[in-house]
């Protein structure tokens, strides 16, 4: 049982070093913004988008399509998220976007299941066309509205509701102000444990209702494509589609389902950002989100809680830059003590090439930190990226992809 | 059969590729709507102006590039396209708008565009505009050029400059009087050289009251990327943390990103209970952000007003009259193209001493430091 445990731990090194190692480095007093509630409520906010869309991209690939289009899918959810927003409600907003994207997801399984188009070409088009698509029905559908233009849209109506969990976070039952257990923790400044409380009530205080539906989507996505006939379907598809349909699986509905599953959920991606976040359609606001799904479904190699993991690790550095500049200098020792956990482990199974080259950089991301108290502005903001980079170069070398992912596969070909 | 699909497929890209260009012209189609509609209101009304009056006289045009953020930023871009409707409005001159795509690599292209079909006088809205005005200009000496916010060498180019720094000294001397916590806040949209003059400017301010007060600074981007003048999710979350750190009134200068600051406020001050103010910048943001998000209009403590509409305003009517002249043109609280708003009357207790400082600054007994040192 212990030895099960202990198992288990090893195996999730990656993400467990990093979140103790954060929560150690928040000791030190200059760099408390690490760890409080409203980092990880930020992180959160920042997360869900880039979740969903990596979310977007497994359904596609576990079926071997290869979806770089989950940009302009997810451009699709943010127009016809608000549009809907706005003529509908903030409901109906989302399900439309989801129907946009969804919609982008159709045109790209017809060029890439039915027409058996290079999936990289498709993607690249769908991202292009959807720019130019978006920018066009903006101009078209709000000509006589105030406070409308080209690039952005009109508000939308109404909310989606927000929750505080009560007694936990200290959220109202019939309107009355309950106890704030985690809060009351935080504010204890006990050696760790009020860290870790910051980030559960991070999780816990002001969630939008669309927050809980996103995170509901990923053990739903672990049911479906694991524990479901219809997900067994899909990932065969992806891995041996001549040997599938030879058991009597249609391939090309599957391939369907995943690419249009895929795009619905980029599209919702989308809606995410306008009614969750800025309430309005802005042009070019999912800013490259779509591809960051697309590496953080890379990160948590082809699984829904990897990609949970990934994303959240994207917005906890996105939140962290945006909220305190200061704190970011003290992830460089972070960065430097998990490279040089690396390096054991590397030096352990031998790989002595590898641990060298995690060993000099550890000491350099040592040497860094010593030597200056605050990191150019320029870096800064780069943080999330780099951040991502250097655990996706490091961390997870043993990604396993669809055995047939982007190969074009026609009806009754051996293949 | 296979070749047959795949024409059908290059048919579709192809098609794709024309709605995506289709994206940034349908802007001069529909503009040219609103153009065409112009002249002929302004021939109904009693015209008061020269130029109005002989409308059988090839008129004047104007052509305004805005930049990154377009129409409907509430900020900046909205107040030059607001002095450009007037200028059309009262000398019944031709008018056409033109925004540039979302990363804003176009702009040479469009002011080419505007010089090609003749306007008399082309605006550049925003400093991004220098480098391109200064390939451009030379080409057409005989079209007015005018750029906001920046300089170029040709001789038939106007750099219409402001002082941002002495607008911002006084934001600063109203956050400083208005502050409960001792601890006010500045988010900056891209973090370049023309910002920091806000920034220094609100600084010295703040400091001037009292030297003790915390002062948060966050930007929404780092230059060369500009994408921080329309970022409201980022702006919203660096307000949020300079709110819940403490600050209770915060001074933006971040185009459309600033709505996220008020946003911000709002929900700060409803889930505390104690309210928290912001302070707004180029519109008088009382009532532009106001009218279109009523909810966040009584968060907005005053406006930093810098009135690009009425530089572009002047331009165009020298260029009726034939006056226009190249050169550089400095706005600044004396000439009044820069102001503290007092919208809203949430500052009136402390008119007096705003004005104080006022007169000090256009006496020269304080000059707002521009640069960081």
């Amino acid at each position: 049982m212990t030895k099960n445990i202990y198992k288990f731990l090893l195996k999730r090194y990656v993400v467990i070093t990093p979140i103790l190692l954060v929560l150690v480095v928040a000791q030190i007093e200059s760099y408390s913004q690490l760890t409080t509630s409203g980092t990880f409520g930020a992180a959160v906010r920042l997360a869900i988008p880039i979740m969903l869309a990596g979310l977007g991209g497994l359904y596609s690939e576990k079926t071997g399509i290869v979806n770089i289009g989950l940009e302009g899918m997810m451009i699709m959810g943010t127009w016809f998220g608000a549009w809907g927003g706005y003529t509908f409600g903030a409901w109906q907003g989302v399900f439309i976007g989801m129907l946009g994207g969804a919609l982008f997801g159709l045109i790209h399984a017809i060029a890439t299941v039915s027409f058996q188009v290079d999936h990289i070409v498709s993607g690249v088009a769908i991202n292009i066309l959807a720019a130019g698509v978006a920018r066009f029905l903006n101009v078209i559908a709000y000509q006589d509205v105030a406070f409308a233009s080209s690039t952005a849209s009109p508000r939308i109506q109404g909310d989606i509701g927000r929750l505080t969990v009560p007694y936990l976070a200290g959220g109202k039952i019939n309107d009355n102000e309950t106890f704030n257990l985690f809060g009351s923790i935080e504010d204890l400044d006990l050696f760790l444990v009020s860290d870790a409380a910051g980030l559960v009530l991070g999780f816990l205080s002001n969630i939008s209702h669309l927050t809980i539906f996103a995170l509901a989507l990923i053990p739903l996505s672990v049911i479906v494509l694991w524990y479901t006939p219809v997900g067994l379907q899909m990932r065969s598809v992806g891995e041996y589609p001549s040997g599938s349909e030879s058991l009597g699986v249609n391939v090309y509905l599957m391939k369907y389902f995943g690419v249009i599953t895929s795009g619905a959920l980029s599209g919702l991606a989308g809606s995410y950002l306008v009614v969750a976040g800025t309430g309005t359609y802005l042009e070019g606001q999912t800013g490259g989100r779509g591809f960051i799904g697309l590496a953080s479904m890379l990160f948590g190699n082809y699984k829904p809680f990897g990609i949970l993991m990934g994303s959240g690790l994207f917005g906890f550095a996105d939140a962290l830059q945006l909220r305190s500049p200061d704190a970011v200098h003290g992830l460089l020792i972070v960065i430097s003590i998990f490279l040089f956990v690396l390096t054991l482990k590397n030096f352990y199974e031998k790989k002595y090439r590898v641990s060298v080259i995690t060993l000099i950089l550890s000491g350099g991301f040592l040497i860094w930190f010593l030597n200056s108290t605050s990191i150019p502005n320029q870096f800064v903001y780069f943080t999330p990226h780099i951040t991502t980079l250097i655990v996706l170069s490091f961390a997870n070398q043993r990604i396993k992809l669809p055995e047939k992912i982007g190969v074009p596969y026609k009806k009754g070909e051996l293949n | 059969m296979t070749r047959m699909k795949s024409k059908w497929l290059v048919l579709f890209i192809v098609f794709g590729l024309i709605l995506t260009a289709c994206g940034g012209g349908s802007d001069d189609a529909a503009e040219e709507e609103v153009v065409a509609e112009e002249p002929a209101e302004e021939l109904d009304s009693p015209a008061t102006t020269a130029a109005a009056a002989e409308p059988e006289a090839d008129p004047a045009s104007i052509c305004l590039v805005l930049d990154i953020g377009g129409l409907g930023d509430l900020s900046f871009n909205d107040l030059a396209y607001s002095g450009y409707e007037k200028a059309i409005a009262d000398f019944g001159m031709e008018g056409t708008f033109l925004e540039p795509d979302g990363g804003g690599e176009n702009r040479g292209e469009l002011l080419e565009l505007c010089a090609e079909a003749g306007n008399d006088l082309i605006i550049g809205n925003g400093f991004l505009f220098d480098a391109s005005m200064n390939e451009v200009a030379p080409s057409y000496p005989d079209i007015n050029f005018a750029i906001t916010d920046g300089v170029a060498e040709p001789a038939n180019v106007r750099g219409m400059l402001f002082d941002h720094a002495e607008g911002s000294f006084l934001a600063g001397v109203a956050a400083a009087l208005k502050t409960t916590n001792n601890h006010v806040g500045f988010l900056g949209g891209v973090d370049f050289p023309l910002i920091h003059e806000f920034e220094q400017g609100f600084i010295a301010g703040v400091q001037a009251i009292n030297p003790d007060i915390v002062i948060e600074i966050g930007y929404a981007s780092v230059a060369p990327d500009f994408s921080g003048f329309n970022d409201v999710v980022k702006g919203k979350e660096i307000a949020l943390a300079q709110y819940e750190s403490g600050a209770d009134v915060i001074y933006h200068a971040a185009g459309g990103t600033g709505t996220g600051m008020f946003e911000a406020a709002k929900e700060v001050s409803e889930s505390t209970g104690t309210k928290v103010w912001g302070i707004g910048v180029d519109f008088d943001q009382y009532y532009q952000v106001g009218n279109a998000l009523p909810e966040l209009q009584e968060y907005i403590l005053s406006s930093m007003v810098k009135s690009v509409d009425v530089s572009i305003y002047n331009a165009a009517k020298q260029t009726v009259e034939g006056t226009f002249e190249g050169g550089i043109l400095v706005d600044n609280l004396e000439s009044g193209g820069i102001y503290l708003s007092y919208s809203g009357g949430y500052i009136d207790d402390i008119k007096d001493t705003i004005e104080e400082y006022k007169a000090k600054i256009i006496a020269g007994e304080i000059d707002p430091p521009s640069a960081r040192p």
